[in-house]
């Protein structure tokens, strides 16, 4: 290993991990906070599964609670990607950027520099867990909380090795491709994959003794924070940690190593054919350079080639599944109180409309839109700082403020398409189950969530604007949403801070439920208002400074 | 009076913090002319351009390009100018007629005869993808991009990077006939033998402060040679530089060089009367060396 390799590694990535770990230090002392106020007796009445998946054990309280939500879950989920990200781009990063030739054309040898790089991802991860580690053993001593028997060390360590289980798959694969990108959504894909199957597979007798297969099964089953380390489920996590490092190290050794070559795409390769090239022209010729916003549209499509089939095929699933599991659902649904529901979009899991909300518009259809309009906001002016094409761009007889409202126009488009697809999915879903969902209701809810989603992607566009830094504005909208969901989750489950969850624009989406109610007009205007506010800003924002210059 | 300058500064300065990027810039460039505008890295020629360009914003003073002010006005300024920025970023995945397209339809009003003949006469390949360009090659695109719409205004950063003499030359020809048909140029350089062979007059500038604008013609006429005088033993630095005009006298054992712009006979007069003399080669100071000189004299 080579130490300034390692060390240069470390300090390019320790942001995001820090960050991240703070912020899920200063949830647990709020979620704890919360649940100390309130009878949690309820969680008992869940069902076994579920509360596998989040670690909360048999007895729990305001302690094991908040480790369970908090850490094991949002916590875990966080944790893992941000390992992730950091293992996607160890190698492949240095590929993208165009350094690795200048860092290898010094006497060091590929496996050395792969060695210190992986070394370096483990060491800001271990980093990010000895914050956690301290917050959890000093956050009930703070708020007189008495945590018992709960192993928080198991709790942490089986985190930490779950954790560095995806960095190093992400680092394994972008050692054997040089592609971040690839690394990046391969791994995160399989993470939540792996969360969500984990977490509904023992719904099903039948299906329960698939959720083997799936890694995140030896990270939660065991509920570490109350049975200690189950060193069989260590060793599993550990050593494919171990294997997938020692992979990707082998994967770099083994290939050339990319320049910064965009590469040739299908679509190019139909351009230069003559047999295909008018049509190809038309689809990524003079057409995609039309305007700024179309332009900016075709940078951005890969995210819709992934999000909307994916949003459309789950929305699909989600009704004749329903209809399948109808008995058993309804049963569940009765286990299941109203105030722990609100922390999933809130519903009736007993109801096709409960069913839906739970599954899909708690979380997944914000989060696919999020993903969408963040990306967006963050590269429309940050991005394109990053890159040193703004200045380029602004000498052409283009205004600041027109750059800004064609980029915002691209990620209302976007944001549409997503939320149609989610839209026809949905409906489709009830069709093929026979479910008998209300139409006009779920365009309503697809329309809240289109603003939702518009609203933290103005965020990260008004921060881009305000900075001209990519990590403010997508850090910040990020954290952002995560904070606002978890503030609309957690503060109405106690009655003196429920009505503070109107400070989240998460409220304004489905408190009303509009899959029931349809479409809250007022609460429309809210979150259009705020997209609109934050777009003005960007605008204001942007037109008052100096353009960044990287490099 | 900005009616009859194509660009116009009055006490222009950029801070960042404490740094004095750029200070008190006060220059008139009319139209017709290539103005050279030198200075080594981290000089602040590219404050000023990104200034000028309303890419930054001026911490005091102002400016006008083509008889606009470089703000308020920078949308109309810009329908007439061709910028080529320093350290030139494009959009990797855009081939280069991908690239010029886009600028094309922002800007308007361009005739893709003429770029496709500055591309056969650049030699650019327009079909391949930017992020597979070499260096020289994406500068290439930029130029086209900075000449397609027949501006009347260039502003260029190190426009030469990356490319090889022959299409140097080139581009330099290109400068000469946008100029003889009425454009002006701003070139921020520090290969000063092409803003020798293409400027009319020169700024140099230095830590943020311009400290000369003359000439080309003016500066090279100043009268400053090389002087190599050749002796039979060794000789002593400190004979010469007292004589008034000797700059930079370097003593290496019989040979002494300066740059001299005094008088001949005097020099002569101490070189004779101190040593034996056993050869003289005196030649024009090139603009390289006269710019040394200035920034030997302002440290």
């Amino acid at each position: 290993m080579l130490a300034n390799v390692f060390t240069k590694t470390t300090l390019d990535r320790w942001k995001p991990p820090l960050i991240a770990a703070v912020s899920l230090a200063a949830l647990l002392f709020f979620g704890m906070a919360v649940y100390r106020g309130i009878d949690v007796s309820f969680w008992d009445e869940l069902p076994e599964a579920f509360r596998s998946v989040f670690g909360i054990p048999d007895g729990a309280d305001a302690g094991s609670l908040a480790y369970g939500a908090i850490y094991a879950g949002y916590g875990m989920l966080t944790m893992g990607a941000v390992a992730l990200a950091g293992g996607a781009v160890s190698i492949a990063g240095e590929e993208k950027n165009g350094t690795i030739g200048l860092l290898l054309g010094n006497p060091v040898s590929r496996t050395t520099m792969a060695v210190s790089k992986g070394a370096a991802l483990a060491a800001v991860t271990a980093g990010a867990f000895i914050i956690l580690w301290l917050t959890a053993f000093a956050t009930p001593v703070l708020l007189d909380v008495e945590t018992g028997a709960m192993d928080i060390n198991a709790l942490i360590v089986m985190m930490f090795v779950n954790a560095l289980f995806y960095g190093f798959f992400a680092f394994a694969l972008s050692g054997w491709t040089g592609k971040s990108a690839l690394a990046g959504g391969v791994t995160a894909g399989i993470m939540v994959i792996s969360f969500i199957a984990v977490g509904l597979l023992p719904l099903v007798d039948s299906l329960a003794g698939l959720a083997k297969f799936f890694p995140w099964y030896y990270f939660s089953s065991n509920e570490p924070v109350l049975n200690g380390i189950d060193w069989g489920h260590f060793a599993v996590l550990g050593v494919g940690a171990a294997v997938f490092f020692t992979a990707g190290v082998v994967g770099v050794n083994r290939r050339d190593l990319r320049s910064q070559s965009v590469g040739t795409k299908m679509i190019d390769r139909l351009r230069a054919n003559p047999m295909t090239h008018k049509v190809a022209e038309m689809l990524a010729g003079s057409a995609r350079v039309s305007k700024i916003w179309i332009k900016t549209a075709s940078e951005h499509q890969a995210l819709l080639y992934v999000i909307v089939p994916l949003m459309f095929l789950m929305s699909v699933m989600i009704g004749p599944m329903f209809s399948m599991l109808d008995d058993t659902l309804k049963s569940l649904g009765e286990q299941f109180p109203e105030t722990l529901l609100a922390l999933f979009g809130g519903g009736d899991m007993s109801t096709p409309e409960g069913f839906y909300q739970i599954e899909m518009f708690g979380m997944m259809v914000p989060i696919s839109l999020f993903v969408v309009t963040i990306v967006i906001g963050t590269a429309a002016l940050a991005g394109e700082e990053k890159n040193n094409t703004m200045g380029l761009l602004l000498a052409n007889p283009v205004r600041r403020s027109t750059v800004v409202l064609q980029k915002t126009w691209t990620m209302i488009v976007y944001a549409v398409i997503v939320a149609l697809a989610s839209f026809f999915g949905v409906a489709g879903g009830s069709l093929l189950g026979n479910l008998g969902m209300d139409i006009g209701n779920i365009a309503a809810t697809c329309a809240l969530a289109t603003l939702l989603g518009l609203a933290f992607g103005g965020l990260a566009l008004a921060l881009g604007a305000a900075t001209g830094r990519t990590q403010i504005a997508s850090y910040g909208a990020v954290g952002v949403a995560v904070v606002s969901f978890i503030i609309n989750g957690f503060l109405p489950l106690n009655d003196s801070t429920a009505a503070w969850a109107k400070v989240s624009p998460f409220y304004y989406y489905l408190s009303s439920d509009p899959l029931l109610t349809g479409m809250d007009w007022g609460h429309a205007a809210i979150l259009g208002g705020l997209f609109v506010i934050l777009v003005a800003t960007a605008v204001v924002l942007f037109q008052r400074r100096d353009l960044r210059q990287n490099g | 009076m900005t009616d009859n300058v194509a660009i116009h500064t009055q006490g222009l300065t950029k801070h960042y913090g404490k740094v004095e990027a750029l200070v008190d810039l006060n220059l008139d460039i009319i139209p017709g002319e290539i103005f050279g505008f030198l200075g080594p890295n981290g000089a602040g020629k590219t404050t000023a351009i990104r200034t000028l360009m309303d890419e930054i914003r001026p911490t005091s003073g102002s400016a006008t390009i083509i008889g606009r002010d470089t703000h308020t006005d920078s949308v109309e300024i810009r329908k007439h100018i061709g910028y080529i920025p320093g350290d030139l970023s494009m959009y990797p995945n855009l081939t280069g007629r991908d690239t010029l397209t886009y600028f094309s339809n922002l800007r308007g009003g361009v005739d893709w005869n003429f770029v496709d003949a500055l591309a056969e006469r650049l030699e650019a390949d327009l079909s391949r993808k930017v992020g597979d360009l070499s260096t020289g090659n994406r500068q290439k695109v930029g130029i086209i991009q900075a000449f397609m719409n027949k501006p009347q205004v260039f502003m260029m950063d190190e426009p030469s990077s990356g490319l090889d003499p022959l299409v140097q030359r080139e581009f330099q020809g290109m400068m000469k006939e946008a100029v003889d048909d009425g454009a002006t140029v701003f070139l921020s350089s520090h290969t000063l033998s092409e803003v020798q062979r293409v400027a009319d007059r020169v700024g140099i500038i230095r830590t943020g402060h311009l400290v000369a604008v003359e000439g080309v013609q003016e500066l090279r006429s100043k009268a400053i040679r090389r002087v190599d005088l050749y002796f039979d033993g060794p000789a002593d630095g400190a004979v010469f530089k007292p004589i008034n005009g000797v700059r930079d006298a370097e003593v290496r054992n019989h040979h002494v060089s300066l740059s001299f712009d005094g008088s001949m006979e005097e020099l002569l007069n101490v070189a004779t009367s101190n040593y034996t003399l056993v050869d003289i080669n005196t030649q024009e100071a090139d603009l390289e060396e006269i710019f040394l000189t200035y920034y030997r004299e302002e440290a």
